[in-house]
């Protein structure tokens, strides 16, 4: 293995985690010590303290559930530790996640005699900023030196993809059925490029839905019927519940399973056998719902993107429910698509990270193995190219690089021509692969006089297939303002990594030593103008004790918010006043969910719902109804899950406290059209002024792109999409101010306008001055000093404190 | 929507017909270049004068592309552009619009 590349993919699931490793031509799942290719995440800790990873651990989650973890996956980023009381230790999701880390990477290493230290690791399309840095946390802790996390949907596209012979176009479809989560991606290959056409999912589907629908049918059938929010039944169900998923599993074979279990359950003091007959027809006919409402995620998305059953290429199933025949079926009926064969479901998406690792260079192996001899040089090449002829690009470190170079294919078959280097130590040659094949190229120097240079490293390597852009940011990055808005940084969609720096002016003074002064600048994250729609993902705090002069109201600071390929989120703040930077982000955990809050949280979206409910049937908006009777479902779910959280399981709780999030953000939406009359008014006066002021003083391509932008108006309007309309409104009303900014009286405009308001600045002397002097200004037609006046005038405007509150109490503007 | 100076064609240095694998393979030249520090590839020429070319331009740049609609888009700006300027110009370029954050409240956008 010394000479191939080796790219290590992992896969951490919420129920089984995998491995892949992949060697540039040939992708190979790991198998554990047991020989079973997916390990079941589960960590167990006995009284001695000694930890069990797998399915040795999963075998104690019966008889000692006290002291066995599982779906600790779904509590990364809470913060919140779990007890084993038997070794009296109390351990993190993520110290959790690093066990299960560790066994795949001692798996790797037995298998191919590599410590591997660094791989990419899939997590869920819509993880959250918190939970990705607990991700990261875990593989540091189970001793990588280097990570990158990859959205699942992506990897099984990726592995999915890469395998499919025909580069035969049209668009398919990855139907990810996850333990917990299912996401549903729709996928085109063009030019060997993969390309994510959209996405959509619930986070609240997944296979253990399926086996709780199953244990909710067992348990009713039992002479005391435990319940989910009783905290005393929670080992009867536990146990039922295992029994439920091993009778799944046998049905997706057979017509009958008997369910029957070595020891009666424990209810209410009751002893309880437990012998039952579950058939296919039973839990087909439960599950059919369940599968009935990701398919209907299916068709939203393809009607989003213009597709109908019939029009898809082809299926693949990702996910162990996938294996359900149901499940298969029903797929194959709804969408009138073939289901791709050949894929294993519960490895694809390690199988795609392994790929994925080659595309970001991600060598597991330890950096360097052999030492450095000859000239050193830099290069700059794809490890992974869809393109049959990509670039590489060289330097020669220090002085007297060698003359010229070439490159030879290690097939003998094909060497580029010589070329000159320059007197930098620069190159560029184009080097030509051979098609899904790894090409290994011997680096051949030559100095001035003909003889061969010893080069370091002597060769390179790149394999030529499938590739996929930067991952794409899942949502809008930006910085809550004191007015209560959010000044996007990052649009969704950008490609990561990513890195942006927008100046800001302080609304407040920062007094040196002085530890309540605190300026707060707040990150969220979301598609919503206003801050408060928005998530807080982590604040910029720049504190009094730690200035090193006090900071005046208006100073500028500079923020720059930095992602990278995984999502991690890092930012800076410069203040040039006091040339120093400031770089401690508060990663906020993902809250603590507790009953309580919970129970007032839906009790809070239950009055909005009325509302809007009313509102919706005052006005007649039909389709509003049918979007918020889909909400009131969500709500009926989450309740379930509070219910269950009462009784003490807080993965419910995480569960609960998402949902409605989601709810809470679709309601926003709602509350957007509810704004329907009004909005479009809006949009027929923005119309005809940019109209006009782009007509008269915009350029050739703005009056074209305005045209688009109306169009697009239009669309939206006719849709009575609320939220694509504003969105278009906004670049209608960037066109248009961009061509009036453009006229001198812009600026007299916005004097006038700022002049107007000179009462209510923080600094009347110093707005008194300003205004006098940007009189002057007019009267000399000076626009430029003019336009320093405005923005000092805007400074001394304060912000109002409800608007503060909104905007997450920002210090900023 | 990008503005007339990041248009990702300016960006990349190529003309609005490049077929995408051509965009593709400019792209990561340019990224490797850049990795290196190649003088050359520093700025890129744009109708307002001479911009800097960084590696998050140039992946932007690309990832646009891909899009058939901001590819539509990007066509047209840069179809219609002027002729971009190898040289800076002799007044200094307006500073871009953020940094005057009242502007954009006027105007009723994200501040």
């Amino acid at each position: 293995m010394a000479e191939s590349p080796l790219y290590v993919g992992i896969d951490l699931g919420t129920t089984n985690s995998a491995a892949a490793v992949f060697d540039g031509e040939h992708v190979s799942v790991v198998r554990n010590s047991l020989g079973a290719s997916v390990t079941p995440s589960v960590v167990r800790v006995d009284k001695q303290g000694r930890i069990t990873v797998g399915t040795r651990a999963r075998r104690f989650i019966e008889q000692d559930p006290a002291n066995t973890a599982a779906e600790f996956k779904r509590l990364m980023g809470t913060g919140r530790a779990i007890d084993f009381p038997a070794a009296g230790k109390q351990l993190k999701p993520e110290q959790l996640s690093a066990e299960v880390l560790k066994a795949l990477r001692q798996d790797i290493q037995d298998q191919l005699g590599v410590a591997v230290e660094r791989a990419v690791i899939s997590v869920p399309a819509l993880f959250e900023l918190p939970q990705s840095a607990a991700t990261s946390e875990a593989a540091r802790l189970a001793g990588f030196a280097r990570v990158e996390l990859l959205q699942e949907p992506i990897a099984s596209a990726l592995a999915a993809g890469w395998r499919a012979d025909d580069d035969g176009g049209g668009t398919w479809l990855v139907f990810d059925l996850g333990g917990g989560t299912f996401d549903a991606s729709l996928l085109e290959t063009r030019d060997g490029l993969l390309r994510v056409v959209g996405h959509d999912g619930d986070n609240f589907l997944g296979g253990r839905d399926f086996d709780w629908v199953i244990t909710e049918h067992l348990a009713s059938q039992l002479a005391v019927v435990p319940s989910r929010n009783n905290p005393d039944h929670t080992s009867a169900l536990r146990a039922l519940r295992l029994a439920a998923e091993d009778a799944k599993i046998e049905l997706s074979r057979g017509d009958r399973a008997q369910v029957t279990l070595a020891q009666p359950l424990v209810v209410d003091g009751q002893d309880v056998e437990v012998d039952l007959e579950l058939t296919r027809a039973t839990i087909e006919r439960l599950c059919t719902p369940l599968v009935d409402r990701a398919l209907e995620v299916c068709l939203r998305l393809m009607q989003g993107n213009g597709l109908v059953p019939g029009k898809l290429a082809k299926v693949v199933l990702v996910g162990g429910p996938t294996v359900m025949p149901i499940v298969r079926q029903r797929v194959a009926a709804k969408l009138e698509a073939t289901i791709a064969l050949g894929h294993d479901p519960m490895t694809l998406v390690a199988q795609g990270a392994a790929l994925y690792a080659a595309t970001a260079s991600l060598d597991g192996r330890a950096a360097s193995q052999t030492p450095m001899t000859g000239r050193q040089v830099w290069l700059q090449y794809p490890a992974v190219s869809s393109d049959l002829t990509p670039h590489v690009v060289g330097k020669f470190i220090g002085e007297g690089a060698p003359a010229k170079i070439k490159l030879v294919r290690n097939d003998g078959a094909w060497s580029s021509p010589e070329a000159p280097i320059a007197a930098d130590g620069t190159f560029i040659m184009s080097v030509t692969l051979l098609a899904r094949r790894a090409c290994t190229f011997e680096l051949v120097a030559t100095a001035q006089d003909g003889e061969r240079v010893a080069v370091s490293p002597p060769a390179l390597t790149i394999v030529q297939g499938l590739t996929i852009g930067d991952p794409p940011l899942s949502r809008t990055l930006g910085v809550a303002l004191a007015n209560g808005h959010v000044q996007v940084y990052l649009e969704r969609g950008a490609p990561l990594p990513a890195r942006r720096t927008f100046t800001h002016h302080t609304v407040e003074t920062v007094a040196r030593g002085s530890k309540e002064s605190v300026l707060r600048i707040p990150i969220v994250q979301g598609e919503m103008d206003q801050a408060h729609l928005c998530r807080l993902v982590g604040t910029l705090d720049i504190g009094g004790d730690g200035v090193r002069d006090t900071v005046p109201t208006g100073s500028a600071v500079e923020v720059t918010i930095e992602l990278d390929r995984g999502g991690r989120l890092s930012a800076r703040a410069l203040v040039p006043a006091i040339d120093q930077v400031f770089e401690h982000v508060a990663h906020l955990l993902v809250p603590d969910a507790s009953p309580e809050s919970l129970d007032s949280a839906i009790g809070d979206l239950r009055r909005q719902l009325m509302d809007l409910r009313t509102d919706a049937f005052r006005n007649g908006l039909t389709q509003m109804i049918e979007k918020l009777d889909h909400l009131e479902a969500r709500l009926s779910e989450a309740e379930r899950d509070i219910d269950a959280a009462h009784g003490g399981d807080a993965d419910a709780a995480q569960r609960a406290r998402r949902a409605l999030l989601d709810v809470d953000g679709t309601m926003a939406d709602a509350h957007l059209a509810r704004k329907w009359p009004e909005l479009e008014s809006e949009a027929r006066s923005l119309a005809i002024g940019a109209t006009s002021t782009v007509g008269l003083h915009g350029s050739d391509a703005e009056r074209v792109l305005l045209q688009e932008v109306l169009a697009a108006m239009e669309r939206a309007r006719g849709e009575k999409d609320a939220a694509e309309l504003e969105r278009q409104m906004r670049l209608a009303r960037r066109l248009s101010s961009a061509a009036f900014n453009r006229t001198a009286e812009a600026w007299e405009w916005y004097f006038d306008d700022a002049a107007s308001e000179v009462s209510r600045t923080t600094d009347l002397p110093r707005a008194q001055k300003l205004v006098a002097e940007g009189k002057k200004a007019v009267d000399k037609g000076d626009t430029e000093s003019l336009r320093k006046i405005v923005k000092e005038l805007w400074a001394l405007l304060p912000e109002d404190s409800e608007a503060r509150k909104r905007g997450f109490e920002s210090g900023v503007r | 929507m990008t503005t007339l100076a990041e248009n990702p064609f300016l960006v990349l240095g190529l003309s609005v017909d490049t077929k995408r694998i051509e965009i593709e393979r400019e792209a990561q030249k340019l990224l490797g270049m850049l990795e290196l520090g190649f003088a050359a590839v520093k700025s890129y020429a744009t109708p307002l004068g001479p911009r800097e070319r960084t590696a998050e331009a140039v992946r932007a740049a690309v990832a646009a592309l891909r899009d058939p609609y901001q590819r539509l888009v990007a066509e047209v700006w840069a179809r219609h552009a002027p002729a971009p300027i190898e040289t800076a110009p002799q007044v200094a370029p307006a500073p871009p619009a953020e940094t005057h954050p009242g502007a954009r409240r006027t105007f009723g956008w994200r501040p």
